[in-house]
C-alpha cells in the first residue's frame, strides 16, 4: 500500500522531468520532417508554375481534365479525372528519400508526364513502370524525339513527355527512374488509388534481461486493448506491424492517455527480427521501457503521414481521417521502476521524511489520547471524591445533638473533667468531618471510633474494644477517612443500644497477607440484610464502596455482612491494601 | 514560666487560664491580651517565657503580633479554632499548636515541650523562618523545619530524597547522603509534602519526584531512583503515583 502511494506521489514529482525531455524530442523530429516538406515544396512550387505553361500544350484527352495540373513529386506531373476530388499528392515522408506518395481515393485515372531540364541527359534516364507492383514497363529509355519543348516564359525551358493515362482506380502505379551515371539514385513515384488499409499490430513484446544476455516475450495478434505488466529486467518494448507495401507512410506514437501527452513518435520503421507467413520482414519499432513512468493506460496510435490538408478541392472531414488510423490501448503495470540514483536518494529522503511525519503525527495523536484519556480518568476520579466527600460529610445530626445533650449533662452534673474530655472527642470528631480529609492513617480512625464510641458510650453505657493485628503500622498505614464510622454507628444504634450494658461491640483491623480487613461485631439483636431500609449509613456505605472501587483500580472493596439474631458482623477487606 | 495569653475573645483568655491554672502549675499567666498593640506592649512589659497566641484575630493575626517585635526569644503555642491559613506555615515551621475547645492532654503535652526546651535552652528561629515562610506563596514554600533531638534543620525540599517511617519516627534521606531521624509520623510529612509534588508511594515511603530515575514494573511496582535505591510502590498508591510521574 505504502508502496504504492510512494511510486504515485514519486510519479507525481518527476512528471515534468521527462515530460520536458518527451516534449524536446518531438520537437527535433517535427523540426526535422519540416525541413524535408520544406525541400518537397521548393519542388512543388518549380512544378506549379511549369504547369501553367504545359496546360496549354498537352493534348486534351478524354475524361481527364487538362488543365488542372497536380505535381506527383519527383520530375512527375499528374492530371486526375475532372470529377476527382480529394487528391493528395506529392506526399514525402521521412527516412524515405526520392520517394513520392500521392493518394488519390477517388481517381479513375490518371495522366502521368515526365518533365526534363536542359540540363538533364535525357538518354541516361530509365524507367520502370509498375501497375500493383507488377512490372509492365522496365527499365525503358525516354524516346527523346516525343519530348516536347515547354516553354513556361522564363529562360528555362523544359521538356516534356507523358508516360500515358493508367487506370488507377484500386490499383497502384509505381513510375520508377533512375540516371544510369547515378544508378543508386532511384525515385519512386507512386499513384495510389487504392484504400490506404489501417495499420495492424502483429505482436507486442517485451525484451527482457536474462543471464549471459536478453530474451524477448511476444503477445501476437493483440487485441484493442493489451494488458503488458513491466518488470526490473524488461528494458525494451516491441511494436510489430503488419508489413504492407506502403509501410513507410506510417508514423507511430505513443499518448498518455490520462494526461493525453504524446510522449513518443517515431517513424523509424525497422527490419530485420520478424518474419511474417511470407517469410517477409516485418517492420517493427523499437520503445524504450523508460518512457513509460508509471503504470496506467497508453494509446498506440499508427496513421499514415498523408498531409490531409494538402489537397485540392479537399472534402474531407476529422471523421473520414480516423478511418486510416489504427489505435490500440496498452495497459501498462509497472512492476519495479528503476531510478537513477539521484532520483533514488530523493525517494529514499521523501519516504524517510513521510515515515519520520507519518511517526510523528501517530505518536503526536497517541500522545493526545493519552493525554485526554489521562484528564478523562482524573475527571472521573474527581467526580467520584466529590461525591464522596459529600457522602462522608453526612454525620447523623441525631449523633451531634445527642453527643451534645450529653455533653450538657455532664455539666449539670458538675464533671467538669469529663465534660472537657468529652468536649474535646465531640470537637475533633467534627473537625474530622468539617477536614474533608481524604485518606486519615490507622490509628487516626482509631482514636475517631474511640472518640465516637466514648460519646455513644455516654448515651448508651454498652462495652467497646478496637483491637488490631499486631504488625499493623497504625501511623502510617491510610485509609479513606469515615470509612468505618457508618457500620459503628449502626452497630450502636440498630445492635447494642436495647442492651445497655450487656452490649458490647468489637472492632479490629486485621492483616490478612496483603489485605487489609476491617470488622464491625456486635451482640445485638440483628437485622434483616436482603431488606433495604437498614438505614442511611448502610445505604450510604454501598454507594461509598462503589465510589472507592472507582477510584482504586488495583485495590477491590469489599463488603460482607452476617446477621443473625445473636448480633451482627461487617467485614470490610481493602485487598492488596498493604 | 512567664506566659502571656493572646486571643481577641474574652472566653477563651478564661478557658484557657482556667484550664492552665487547673493542670499547668508551672506555667504564671503575667497578661492577657486582646487585640495585636496590646500584646506587643505585654510581650515588651513582662518578657514571657511562653506566649499562647491565638491566630485569627479579628482582622488582625498572632503573626502581626510577631512581626512587631525586634526581639523573639521565647516560645510560642499558636492556638486556633478552625482556619487553615498560617496553620500550614505553622507545621512548616514546626512549631506547636493546639485547635480550640482545648484538649487538655494536648495542652500539657504542648506546655511540657515548651518548658523542655526552654530548659535546655535550646536556640531557635523558628519564627523568624516562620514569618519569611508566610511571605512566600503557599505553593512555593522552599523549605521546611525538621525538629530533632537536640535542633532544628531546616531543609531545602529539593534537598529531599525520600522519607521513610519507622514506626512514629520519620527517616529524612537527603540529597547530601546524610540521614535525619525526626519524631513525627511520616503520615504526617505525607500530608504537609503531598501538596509539594511528593509521592506517597508506600505506607512507609514519601519519594521526591525529582530523584526519581525510572519505574521499574517488577513486583507490582518499585522506583529507581537516582540514588540507586529501589522504592517499593503499594497498589493503593500506583495509580496515582504513575499518573503524577507521566505529568513530569
Amino acid at each position: 500500500m505504502v508502496k504504492r502511494i510512494l511510486r504515485k506521489t514519486t510519479h507525481l514529482l518527476f512528471q515534468t522531468l521527462p515530460l520536458l525531455f518527451y516534449g524536446f524530442s518531438f520537437a527535433i523530429i517535427v523540426t526535422g520532417l519540416m525541413k524535408i516538406k520544406l525541400n518537397a515544396m521548393k519542388k512543388i512550387i518549380f512544378l506549379f508554375l511549369s504547369f501553367f505553361i504545359s496546360v496549354f500544350i498537352v493534348n486534351a484527352q478524354k475524361g481527364i481534365n487538362f488543365f488542372s495540373m497536380y505535381a506527383a513529386g519527383g520530375k512527375m506531373l499528374m492530371n486526375v479525372d475532372s470529377s476527382a476530388k480529394n487528391v493528395f499528392y506529392a506526399n514525402v515522408f521521412p527516412n524515405q528519400p526520392h520517394t513520392s506518395f500521392s493518394f488519390l481515393p477517388e481517381v479513375h485515372q490518371v495522366n502521368i508526364q515526365i518533365y526534363f531540364r536542359k540540363t538533364d541527359n535525357v538518354q541516361n534516364y530509365r524507367y520502370t513502370i509498375l501497375e500493383n507492383n507488377k512490372p509492365i514497363v522496365v527499365n525503358k529509355s525516354i524516346n527523346e524525339a516525343q519530348l516536347k519543348e515547354v516553354d513556361r516564359g522564363d529562360e528555362e525551358i523544359f521538356r516534356s513527355t507523358s508516360f500515358g493515362t493508367f487506370p488507377v482506380k484500386d490499383k497502384i502505379i509505381t513510375i520508377i527512374t533512375y540516371d544510369i551515371q547515378k544508378p543508386q539514385d532511384v525515385y519512386t513515384t507512386v499513384f495510389y488509388g487504392k484504400s490506404i488499409p489501417r495499420a495492424k499490430i502483429a505482436a507486442i513484446g517485451k525484451r527482457f534481461i536474462v543471464e549471459g544476455g536478453v530474451d524477448y516475450k511476444y503477445i501476437v495478434d493483440p487485441k484493442n486493448k493489451t494488458d503488458l505488466i513491466l518488470n526490473e529486467k524488461d528494458d525494451e518494448l516491441t511494436i510489430v506491424k503488419v508489413k504492407s507495401d506502403i509501410d513507410y507512410i506510417y508514423a507511430i506514437s505513443i499518448k498518455d492517455k490520462q494526461t493525453g501527452n504524446i510522449f513518443f513518435n517515431s517513424t523509424v520503421w525497422q527490419y530485420g527480427g520478424h518474419i511474417n507467413e511470407a517469410r517477409e520482414f516485418s517492420p517493427y519499432v523499437k520503445i524504450d521501457k523508460s518512457v513509460f513512468k508509471k503504470s496506467g493506460d497508453y494509446e498506440i496510435v499508427i496513421q499514415p503521414l498523408i498531409k490531409w490538408t494538402g489537397c485540392r478541392d479537399c472534402d474531407f472531414s476529422p471523421k473520414d481521417i480516423e478511418k486510416y488510423v489504427s489505435r490500440y490501448t496498452l495497459s501498462i503495470t509497472l512492476e519495479e521502476e528503476n531510478y537513477t540514483k539521484k532520483e533514488l536518494l530523493i525517494y529514499t529522503l521523501i519516504v524517510a521524511f513521510s515515515i519520520g511525519l507519518a511517526f510523528l503525527t501517530i505518536l503526536y495523536f497517541i500522545k493526545k489520547r493519552n493525554k485526554k484519556q489521562l484528564i478523562e480518568n482524573e475527571q472521573q476520579k474527581n467526580i467520584a471524591k466529590l461525591q464522596l466527600n459529600s457522602i462522608r460529610s453526612q454525620l447523623n445530626p441525631h449523633f451531634l445533638f445527642n453527643a451534645l445533650s450529653g455533653i450538657q449533662n455532664l455539666m449539670n452534673k458538675n464533671q467538669i473533667d469529663n465534660a472537657n474530655k468529652y468536649l474535646s472527642k465531640f470537637a475533633r470528631l467534627t473537625r474530622n468531618v468539617l477536614d474533608d480529609k481524604e485518606l486519615i492513617s490507622l490509628s487516626q480512625e482509631k482514636t475517631l471510633l474511640d472518640d465516637y464510641l466514648q460519646m455513644e458510650q455516654l448515651r448508651f453505657g454498652f462495652k467497646y474494644e478496637i483491637n488490631h493485628s499486631e504488625n499493623l503500622d497504625l501511623a502510617n498505614i491510610e485509609i479513606p477517612s469515615m470509612l468505618l464510622q457508618p457500620f459503628v454507628e449502626n452497630a450502636v444504634k440498630h445492635g447494642i443500644s436495647q442492651k445497655a450494658t450487656d452490649g458490647k461491640i468489637i472492632i479490629t483491623f486485621i492483616k490478612q497477607a496483603n489485605d487489609l480487613v476491617l470488622t464491625v461485631t456486635d451482640n445485638g439483636n440483628g437485622f434483616d440484610t436482603e431488606k433495604k431500609n437498614n438505614g442511611l449509613g448502610l445505604l450510604l456505605s454501598d454507594s461509598r464502596i462503589a465510589l472507592l472501587n472507582s477510584i482504586y483500580k488495583e485495590n477491590r472493596f469489599t463488603l460482607d455482612i452476617q446477621s443473625s439474631t445473636n448480633g451482627t458482623k461487617i467485614s470490610l477487606a481493602l485487598t492488596d491494601w498493604l | 514560666m512567664r506566659a502571656i495569653l493572646i486571643d481577641d475573645e474574652n472566653s477563651n483568655l478564661e478557658n484557657l487560664r482556667t484550664l492552665l491554672e487547673k493542670h499547668c502549675q508551672q506555667v504564671t499567666i503575667m497578661a492577657t491580651a486582646q487585640n495585636v498593640s496590646d500584646a506587643v506592649d505585654a510581650i515588651g512589659k513582662y518578657l514571657p517565657h511562653l506566649v499562647f497566641l491565638d491566630i485569627q484575630m479579628g482582622k488582625q493575626t498572632g503573626f502581626d503580633v510577631l512581626k512587631l517585635l525586634p526581639m523573639r526569644n521565647f516560645e510560642v503555642i499558636f492556638v486556633t479554632a478552625y482556619d487553615q491559613y498560617g496553620i500550614q506555615a505553622v507545621k512548616f515551621a514546626a512549631l506547636d499548636y493546639l485547635l480550640k475547645p482545648i484538649d487538655i492532654e494536648e495542652l500539657i503535652n504542648a506546655v511540657n515541650k515548651a518548658e523542655y526546651k526552654l530548659a535546655t535552652q535550646i536556640q531557635t528561629s523558628q519564627l523568624d523562618f516562620l514569618l519569611q515562610q508566610l511571605k512566600k506563596p503557599e505553593t512555593n514554600v522552599g523549605k521546611i523545619a525538621l525538629q530533632m533531638q537536640s535542633e532544628i534543620r531546616y531543609v531545602t525540599l529539593s534537598e529531599i530524597i525520600r522519607c521513610e517511617a519507622d514506626n512514629t519516627y520519620t527517616y529524612f534521606f537527603l540529597a547530601n547522603s546524610e540521614k535525619i531521624l525526626v519524631s513525627k509520623s511520616l503520615k504526617e510529612y505525607a500530608d504537609l509534602l503531598r501538596p509539594h509534588g511528593f509521592l506517597r508511594t508506600h505506607q512507609s515511603h514519601l519519594v521526591n519526584p525529582k530523584y526519581v530515575k525510572s519505574w521499574l514494573k517488577e513486583d507490582g511496582g518499585i522506583l529507581l531512583l537516582t540514588s540507586g535505591e529501589k522504592i517499593p510502590v503499594s497498589k493503593p498508591n500506583k495509580e496515582t503515583v504513575k499518573q503524577a510521574l507521566q505529568q513530569l
